[in-house]
């Protein structure tokens, strides 16, 4: 069976790596569907260890801003182990489905919600030639995976049979509708500068001035486009104080109120993730990607191809958007909860209208400079 | 021209605000935590806390002051006298009633029985909150360590007034282990 694989063949290295070492006469197709196994692999496990670590975070974050601890016992240094022990007591909770609700949906939609984010990981790169998919329209992909978890959101809140869910839901879908707009909109800023949808080709084009040629340094509307992005990155990944449609002070949890369990973990572990997803949009698309002056030195001394190299532009990505989660944590432990009303307001009328100007100015300058 | 106006202003506000709130959680966030990590680490407690009471056996003259001095009469006490000499059957107090009033404390006419600084007390049995004071099981090893300080500061302090030389209160040794 020969398909034409140039797409698989041009993108990954974990495909390059099994046909290197694979024996003769194995079709493309079965190094293909391996190497998107170990892909899957290596996504999920990421994404795993990254909700823990981004929950102990949180905790410790919020803990300190409120002068306490956060944990402390479980695992020795500072409670790390907290969120494993946590995880397991989740995996050996009962998975309680409500009597009215409408079973399929009811557990179909955790899977959506967390397919959806993962679908949308895979088209961001990890170093800059380590990538689950090389997608030339990948932030346009992003963008609309991202968006999908919606959809299991609205799922799990109509599927519940509760008031608090379906109550969680609207609210989501609505906030969306209102922050979709101003999300993408932000996000035109910096494609008008740097005129690249990949996410790799962007951090690449922003190489230069010693690691500093960022996007931010490059045009004058791309820090408030950043500004209005991070708020329309809050809204879009339901984080405090946009956290409506979880709302535990008036909706119980919101959409999540009937799940318990691994299911009700699964969108814990789409929120973090999405997080960090819009986090890392953020640093390809604003500040500078794999760009540093660390990774300028790295690359002038041992060359782009050397693992040096590669593993010191994956760890600036990686504190980028850690930086960024961090931002949110601290966003969501300073700011109360806003009103349904407010958060329309804020959408429609200020964030729509700003990041038209934005994309009007940086145009204006791009065509001017 | 007051909306165009208003509408910068509230972009502006909403900016500096947020940043205004920042400055103030990440300041404590920066700052060392007050919690205490409690059964690891505890405040001292002050001497005249009301905690479990410890008796002075050996003092006691079986004379009911304090039981009867109780409101809510939670102390028992039985011995029997042989001449000089008291045979100690039991000294009970139920912690189930007790109030920590410290009115059993000021009748007594030996002043042998105190308030402990003891207070985490917790069982899964009822009978247990009846507590034997005849063992000194009321009092944790730490309370000991505290009343043997106190003694000794109360001697001090005592002496250097006979002898007329200013006192000089030395602060409260830690007690090294916890009951």
């Amino acid at each position: 069976m020969n398909v034409p694989m140039s797409a698989v063949e041009r993108s990954n290295v974990f495909y390059d790596l099994l046909a290197k070492f694979a024996p003769a006469g194995v079709p493309t197709w079965v190094l293909a569907l391996t190497a998107a196994g170990v892909g899957v692999g290596i996504l999920i496990t990421f994404v795993s260890v990254l909700a823990m670590f981004s929950v102990w975070m949180e905790r410790k974050v919020s803990g300190h801003i409120q002068c306490r601890y956060g944990p402390m016992y479980v695992g020795g240094w500072h409670g790390w182990a907290q969120s494993l022990a946590d995880g397991i007591k989740l995996l050996s909770k009962e998975d309680l489905i409500p009597l009215g609700a409408d079973r399929p949906l009811f557990m179909l939609a955790p899977a959506i919600v967390l397919a959806s984010i993962f679908g949308a990981l895979t088209a961001m790169p990890l170093t800059p030639s380590v990538y689950f998919a090389d997608i030339d329209l990948g932030l346009f992909f992003i963008l609309a995976m991202s968006s999908m978890t919606t959809i299991g959101v609205v799922m799990a809140g109509w599927a519940s049979a509760s008031k608090w869910s379906l109550y969680g839901a609207m609210r989501e879908a609505a906030q969306v509708v209102a922050y979709e707009i101003p999300l993408g909109l932000a996000l035109l800023v910096p494609l008008l500068v740097v005129g690249t949808l990949n996410l790799r080709e962007a951090s690449e084009l922003q190489s230069g001035w010693y690691g500093m040629h960022w996007l931010v340094f490059q045009n004058p509307f791309v820090f408030p486009a950043l500004l209005l992005f991070f708020t329309a990155a809050l809204a879009e990944t339901k984080r405090a104080p946009f956290d409506l449609p979880e709302a535990e002070s008036e909706l119980v949890a919101g959409f999540m109120t009937e799940y318990s369990g691994i299911r009700w973990s699964f969108f814990f572990m789409e929120e973090y993730a999405a997080m960090f997803l819009m986090s890392v949009v953020a640093a390809i698309f604003f500040l500078g990607g794999f760009e540093s002056p660390v990774t300028h030195l790295a690359r002038e001394q041992f060359g782009a191809d050397s693992p040096i190299y590669q593993a010191t532009a994956g760890f600036v990505l990686l504190l980028k958007a850690m930086f960024g989660i961090f931002l949110m944590m601290w966003l969501r432990w300073t700011l109360p909860r806003v009103r349904i009303d407010q958060v329309m307001t804020m959408g429609y009328k200020y964030l729509t209208p700003l990041a038209l100007v934005c994309v009007l100015g940086a145009g204006v300058w791009e065509a001017i400079f | 021209m007051t909306a165009t106006k208003d509408y910068l202003f509230n972009v502006w506000n909403s900016l500096t605000t947020t940043l205004v709130g920042m400055k103030i959680t990440g300041k404590y966030l920066l700052q060392k935590p007050i919690t205490v990590q409690y059964p690891d680490e505890r405040l001292p407690i002050p001497d005249r806390y009301r905690g479990i009471h410890y008796l002075e056996q050996e003092k006691c003259i079986d004379c009911l002051a304090c039981a009867r001095a109780c409101p809510i009469d939670c102390i028992e006490m039985d011995a029997v006298r042989h001449g000089k000499e008291l045979e100690w059957i039991s000294f009970t107090l139920d912690y189930q009633k007790c109030m920590f009033c410290e009115l059993c404390v000021y009748p007594c006419p030996k002043d042998c029985i105190h308030m402990g600084t003891e207070f985490a007390f917790v069982s899964f049995d009822r009978s247990e909150f009846k507590h034997d004071l005849l063992s000194f099981k009321g009092m944790a090893k730490e309370a000991r360590i505290r009343m043997k300080g106190a003694e000794e500061r109360k001697k001090a302090r005592e002496a250097a007034k006979a002898a007329g030389l200013p006192f000089e209160e030395e602060p409260e040794a830690e007690p090294e282990e916890h009951g």
